[in-house]
């Protein structure tokens, strides 16, 4: 149901969804809608550029895929830029469009501290779609490490790496 | 997924179901159900059989009507509860008495099947009219309140039995659960491969301008199902549960890709 209703990526032209979105006993909370109707971030960066981390994470059992990229100042270990692309229902977009908005100015060790459970709180996400707020944290994480990975650095590891 | 679509016709019937009594004793039988061990791979059931004579297993969650609910279950469950005669499958034979659902019979079993991924997908249409003309409950009108339930819970089963099995990725799920796997919803993967592909797909979807295009892409992801089809089915046959799971992975994928189409056609 939920998914009948938003199944598309941001940023290419959305159908008006509310009125289908109003027919299903479950509603998507306001601010699900609002990153849906107004997407923060959507785009790509080019994952050859040195600075840049990319994480590509799915859900296998919806057929979901979500690619999150970071852009990493290079001498302050910061976060300058970030964007995503989803495929997936609307909690999962709007899952990692939060999650671009919040690396956003962030040093790689703290967003590494980014839970699921803050992302689906913040979104009021029902006990069905916490697995897209995993999805989400999880990107985060692959993210950065695709950066490390590149730098052959290494980020304090005192954050687990799940 | 195949499952979620529901005739308006079992959407009645549950509807129906939830008011009636038979709600209480769904629940006594769930958790008869959660005591007892799955019956799932001890079956060499003779698949040449013809569904009507069924041998009853051991474990047998059917409803008594008027005995105490532990214990003797099993004896009063092999007999019609009409007519007492022979074991019923589903339908007694002797006096045409809807039964109560016995949830240890499977899909396959309500329609002669082997367990298998590899099915006659042209006999289950079939097989699904037959049993709904014998089971229907517009059927038992003018039967008693609780044979007018059993046709609704088994009409029920039979529509659940039948969108489960028609559709290759709910059946090879469904197996899959028959044999205690089942799909960790939660699960994420990071398989570089195949979400670059995925997402390679997904973006052409969307970027796509014309009908051609669509079309292009469905069947070449009908190849690609057909391919994974093929893989489940020998990964499952010989019991490589794990390639089995990827395999079923890579088909909701596909089946992903191609809903999106769909809806843009």
């Amino acid at each position: 149901m939920l998914r009948h209703a938003s199944r598309r990526i941001l940023g290419l032209g959305l159908a008006e969804t509310r009125s289908s979105t109003a027919l299903t006993t479950r509603f998507y909370h306001e601010r699900v809608v609002d990153h849906y109707n107004n997407p923060r971030n959507v785009g790509a960066f080019d994952k050859n550029d040195p600075t840049v981390g990319t994480g590509l994470v799915g859900a296998p059992a919806c057929g979901d895929v979500m690619k999150l990229q970071i852009k990493v100042d290079e001498d302050t270990g910061k976060i300058t830029d970030a964007c995503f692309k989803t495929f997936g229902c609307g909690s999962a977009i709007a899952s990692s469009s939060v999650a671009t908005e919040w690396v956003k100015g962030k040093q790689m060790e703290e967003v590494l501290t980014i839970k699921n459970t803050e992302i689906a709180k913040h979104l009021s996400l029902p006990p069905v779609k916490l697995h897209c707020s995993m999805l989400a944290e999880d990107a985060i994480k692959a993210a950065v490490k695709d950066y490390e990975a590149k730098r052959g650095k290494s980020v304090a590891s005192t954050t687990d790496n799940a | 997924m195949g499952e979620e679509d529901r005739t308006p016709l079992s959407s009645f019937i549950r509807k129906t179901l939830a008011q009636s009594l038979s709600l209480q004793l769904l629940e006594e039988t769930t958790s008869q159900l959660q005591n007892q061990p799955h019956f799932s791979t001890a079956c060499s059931f003779n698949t040449n059989e013809p569904p009507r004579v069924f041998k009853t297993p051991k474990t047998n969650f059917t409803r008594n009507s008027g005995f105490s609910s532990l214990g003797s279950v099993e004896e009063i469950s092999s007999c019609c509860w009409n007519c007492k005669t022979r074991r019923p499958f589903l339908i007694c034979e002797s006096c045409g008495s809807v039964q109560p659902v016995d949830h240890s019979v499977d899909y396959f079993r309500i329609f002669g099947l082997d367990r298998r991924f590899d099915i006659e997908d042209g006999s289950l249409e079939g097989m699904y009219k037959n049993w709904q003309k014998k089971l229907h409950p517009d059927l038992v009108h003018t039967k008693s309140k609780e044979e007018r339930e059993y046709a609704a819970e088994q009409s029920a089963r039979v529509i659940d039995a039948y969108t489960t099995l028609r559709k290759p990725l709910s059946r090879a799920i469904y197996l899959m659960r028959l044999e205690g796997v089942e799909v960790d919803e939660e699960q994420t993967v990071s398989e570089p491969e195949l979400l670059g592909e995925i997402m390679e797909i997904r973006e052409a979807v969307d970027e796509a301008t014309d009908s051609q295009a669509l079309n292009k892409i469905q069947s070449q992801m009908e190849e690609k199902l057909r391919h994974w089809c093929n893989s489940f089915a020998n990964a499952f046959g010989s019991k490589s549960f794990d390639e089995a799971l990827k395999s079923i992975q890579r088909m909701t994928y596909y089946h992903r890709v191609n809903e999106e189409i769909v809806k843009k056609l």
